[in-house]
């Protein structure tokens, strides 16, 4: 009796709510088709390009994200730091014992691929260190290196039961790289040569551009973004995987059987 | 045969139609459904288009990187820097918000057994 | 070497001391720092107000003002700043002084609490849209995570409301960022404002309408504000206060600052605000009438505040703009009293329901009586604040012979009359004997005493802040000087 009207409705609604998307879908299409495409003539990031030279960094987007707008990656790191905190906090402290169900068994490790990760760990610590490092002379940064290292130790905490992450050190890792960030920006301040928030106050010359040793504080800076993120990234994963009482699948697969 | 692709407005057309779409089929998911991962997941499908939107619209047929490797010794005819920054800044904090929802939604559903944002009851009129 | 007193501290020592709180609570420090940051931030303000009231502070990060962010301190944002800072200083010293909740008191908590005053801070200063947005975002994690801070089922389920309709909000509005910088090129205010005139008229609508979403969703305003007192209830209160009193002020600055710059005329847009603010005050005091929980009606009755300051701000004259200001500031001491007297009451009955606070006015009379207080000053009764602040407004309205918005102002007043006093009625019940559970510390009415204080001072003395005031007004609506301060004399 109840099941077709039910049904019904349901289909109304879906009805309703594809006529309204597809309707805010052809009006902002008609917008953007009309008068979106041409591009701007002459925006902040040409001027910026134009002048790149005086940052002696050879990648301009590492300049832009690390010193004409290093306010907003300080920011951005920032929101990741609240974000790791925030996890940190809702897996932290409760216990399993407020859990409703109780955890499936561990399965044993297999060895192929507790000894595949373990020779895999340094390369991959290797591959982000030099994407840190090498973020003003080539693709990638602070953001791309950390994430790769925070993923080896991903791949440890996943594989290696005997593996296990060091909170505190962590912790101490990101609010060192965190007041390093800020601390720099503040000598920038204070330093007579810049005056400004962030200032790149070591020199930078010019016929350096292209060596690893190059563009002032760009490198030290975004070296430390990679710790914080790398650091942070890890602590997240950690914070996720260790409370599951090392049930390593099934993030989603837990939310998604109910 | 694809020369026609050369030409910006029919590139950045296609790049649009392509983000919008994107961005609508999150707007609905957002909107229809009511489980908690997926309306996350719904946000971040939004939050992807815009980048998509803005990286595509925002870098003409013909610009390299703007990074100077290869030869390349003066930075002209390159890409617009300046969406690329904000886009990877964009990420990080989409990364972050993210990760943040899952986690207080996994948290909420092993402390009620709820994932549906209807049967949600502590807070609501009375 | 110096350390110059720029406006980048406000942002730059939250962070900073956020970062490095492992060290602070090895060292035992952080209950003193997380009151002493918006005590030293609000020293600060205070040193630079008489910079300020001369000529606009602007500070360059990096490179100057078109190409990067620049950080801008005029009388308009001097306000806030200070409101922010001195919010922060009452919450956080009623958060150590009530010697209440651990979770409230852990380092977590520390962070969550100085980086909201940070992303705060940050919105009102920065003179840069995508600084804006990264700003937002790092306001409203804090707040999120600030929500779900206690981890039982009401709280988390606030926090997960509050994160998702938040990332809606910041979506819509990266939206519209991302079509501004297709259309004009420019990230700085100064420099978009400059241009915005020149994107076609249906671009232009659509870009507003996003960033009406976006921002309208972040400030409460109807229709976008139907999650609102879940949130409040779900939070504990003294947090809940801080979002009434802070977070939303910060939201509908932001809106009227981008209005008042972007739009060379912004009656335009003024008459429609005013609007959504009309609707938002009364559909928000006639709820608040039916409300059973003391966390949801003083969440309504916010809403309905904040509808008021909508309509002052929205009207764009000089008068009204200046009256919504000073509302803002005299609701922002209103909420915060009323919030942490909800504070000491949900925690000496356990219970924040109306049947359950019957005749708790003889169990706890010092918080009653500051109920009472503030209740009154709400409702704009001389010679409370909300008195002086409302009738600038009503003259502002009057003097431009615009009456309906008077008449809708008064008729809201008397709906608050009609709510507060049930409250007021059923806590000094004299049929109910009620015993309190939990006691409070004595200490904890220190903060609270404060924010009277200053509500009666205001109230009889409004003369001594009028002229800090008009120049915020003034700084709000005057936007071809912006421009030139920002921009230098040619454009």
């Amino acid at each position: 009796m109840t099941a077709v009207p039910l049904r019904k409705r349901v289909r109304v609604k879906t009805l309703l709510l594809v006529l309204l998307c597809g309707w805010l879908f052809a009006a902002h299409l008609g917008v953007l088709l009309q008068y979106g495409l041409d591009g701007q003539s002459a925006s902040v990031g040409d001027a910026l390009l134009a002048r790149n030279a005086e940052t002696a960094s050879a990648n301009a987007v590492t300049s832009v994200v690390v010193s004409y707008r290093g306010f907003d990656t300080l920011g951005e790191v920032t929101v990741l730091f609240l974000a790791a905190t925030g996890i940190g906090l809702f897996f932290g402290g409760h216990g399993r014992a407020e859990s409703h169900r109780p955890e499936p068994p561990m399965s044993p490790p297999n060895e192929m691929m507790v000894t595949g990760v373990r020779l895999l760990f340094p390369v991959l610590i290797l591959l982000g260190v030099y994407v840190v490092l090498h973020g003003h002379l080539s693709p990638g940064g602070g953001f791309q290196g950390g994430v790769i290292i925070a993923t080896a130790f991903f791949l440890r905490m996943l594989a290696d039961p005997a593996f296990r992450l060091r909170h505190a050190r962590i912790g101490l890792l990101e609010s060192l790289s965190g007041s390093g960030f800020v601390l720099m920006g503040l000598l920038g301040l204070s330093l007579a040569g810049t005056a400004t928030f962030l200032g790149n106050f070591l020199p930078h010359p010019v016929t350096e551009m292209g060596r690893l040793l190059s563009a002032g504080v760009i490198p030290i800076i975004y070296a430390l973004v990679g710790v914080k993120v790398g650091a942070e990234v890890a602590a997240i994963f950690g914070d996720m995987l260790e409370r599951r009482g090392q049930q390593s699948p099934g993030l989603l697969g837990d939310e998604s059987d109910t | 045969m694809l020369a026609f692709l050369d030409d910006p407005k029919v590139l950045h057309g296609i790049y649009a139609l392509g983000a919008l779409t994107l961005f609508f089929i999150g707007l609905y998911g957002l909107l229809a459904k009511r489980h908690l991962l997926k309306m996350l997941i719904s946000i971040a499908v939004m939050e992807l288009s815009v980048y998509l939107l803005f990286i595509g619209l925002a870098t003409s047929p013909g610009e390299t990187a703007p990074i100077l490797s290869d030869g390349l010794t003066a930075f002209t005819d390159m890409a617009d820097p300046v969406p690329q920054a904000l886009t990877l800044t964009a990420i990080v904090i989409g990364l972050a918000v993210l990760g943040l929802g899952v986690s207080l939604a996994i948290q909420y559903h092993r402390l009620t057994g709820k994932v549906d944002v209807a049967s949600m009851t502590e807070l609501k009129e009375l | 070497m110096t350390l110059p007193l720029t406006p980048v501290w406000f942002v730059a020592l939250p962070l900073l001391l956020a970062f490095a709180s492992p060290l602070w609570v090895r060292l035992r420090l952080l209950m003193p720092l997380l009151v002493g940051t918006p005590a030293a931030l609000l020293l600060l303000a205070f040193v630079l107000l008489p910079e300020v009231r001369t000529a606009p502070l602007l500070e360059t990060i990096v490179i100057a003002p078109p190409l990067g962010i620049h950080l801008q301190l005029d009388s308009a944002s001097w306000i806030l700043v200070a409101l922010i800072s001195f919010a922060g200083l009452l919450t956080n010293a009623f958060i150590w002084l009530a010697d209440g909740e651990p979770y409230l008191r852990d380092r977590r908590a520390f962070v969550f609490l100085l980086l909201l005053i940070a992303g705060c801070n940050g919105m009102v200063l920065t003179g840069d849209l995508f600084n804006l947005y990264v700003f937002l975002e790092i306001a409203g994690v804090s707040a999120y995570a600030l929500s779900a801070l206690r981890r039982d089922a009401s709280a988390l389920e606030a926090g997960l409301k509050y994160l998702i309709i938040g990332s809606v909000a910041a979506v819509f509005f990266l939206f519209s960022v991302v079509l501004v910088y297709l259309q004009t090129g420019q990230l700085n205010l100064a420099a978009i404002a400059v241009g915005f005139g020149e994107i076609p008229g249906p671009m232009q609508i659509l870009i507003g309408l996003l960033m009406l979403v976006g921002l309208g969703i972040k400030a409460e305003l109807f229709p976008f504000n139907f999650w609102v007192p879940d949130i409040y209830q779900g939070s504990h209160p003294a947090v809940a206060g801080l979002y009434s009193g802070l977070l939303v002020k910060v939201f509908l600055f932001v809106l009227f600052h981008l209005v008042f710059l972007l739009l060379a005329d912004p009656k335009v847009v003024g008459i429609w605000l005013m609007g959504l603010g009309a609707a938002t005050m009364l559909i928000a005091e006639v709820v608040a009438l039916r409300q059973e929980d003391l966390r949801r009606m003083l969440a309504y009755s916010s809403l309905g505040q904040i509808g008021l300051i909508t309509l002052a701000l929205g009207f764009g004259v000089e008068a009204t703009t200046a009256g919504g200001l000073f509302h803002m500031v005299n609701h922002t001491l209103v909420k915060l009293l009323l919030f942490l007297t909800a504070a000491v009451l949900l925690r000496s009955f356990v219970s924040a329901q109306l049947a359950d606070l019957a005749g708790a006015g003889r169990a706890r009379p010092l918080a009653a009586a500051l109920f009472v207080l503030g209740a009154l000053a709400v409702m704009g009764l001389p010679p409370l604040s909300g008195f002086a602040s409302k009738l600038w407004i009503l003259k502002g309205f009057a003097e431009a012979g615009v009456f309906w918005p008077v008449a809708l102002i008064l008729l809201a007043a008397l709906i608050e009359a009609g709510y507060y006093f049930r409250w007021i009625k059923v806590l000094y019940d004299p049929s109910v004997q009620l015993q309190a559970v939990h006691p409070v510390g004595r200490l904890a009415y220190a903060p609270m005493a404060v924010a009277a204080g200053l509500i009666i001072l205001l109230g009889v003395a409004p003369f001594l802040v009028d002229a800090l005031f008009s120049e915020g007004a003034q700084a709000l609506l005057d936007r071809g000087a912006t421009l030139t301060a920002v921009l230098g004399a040619g454009s």
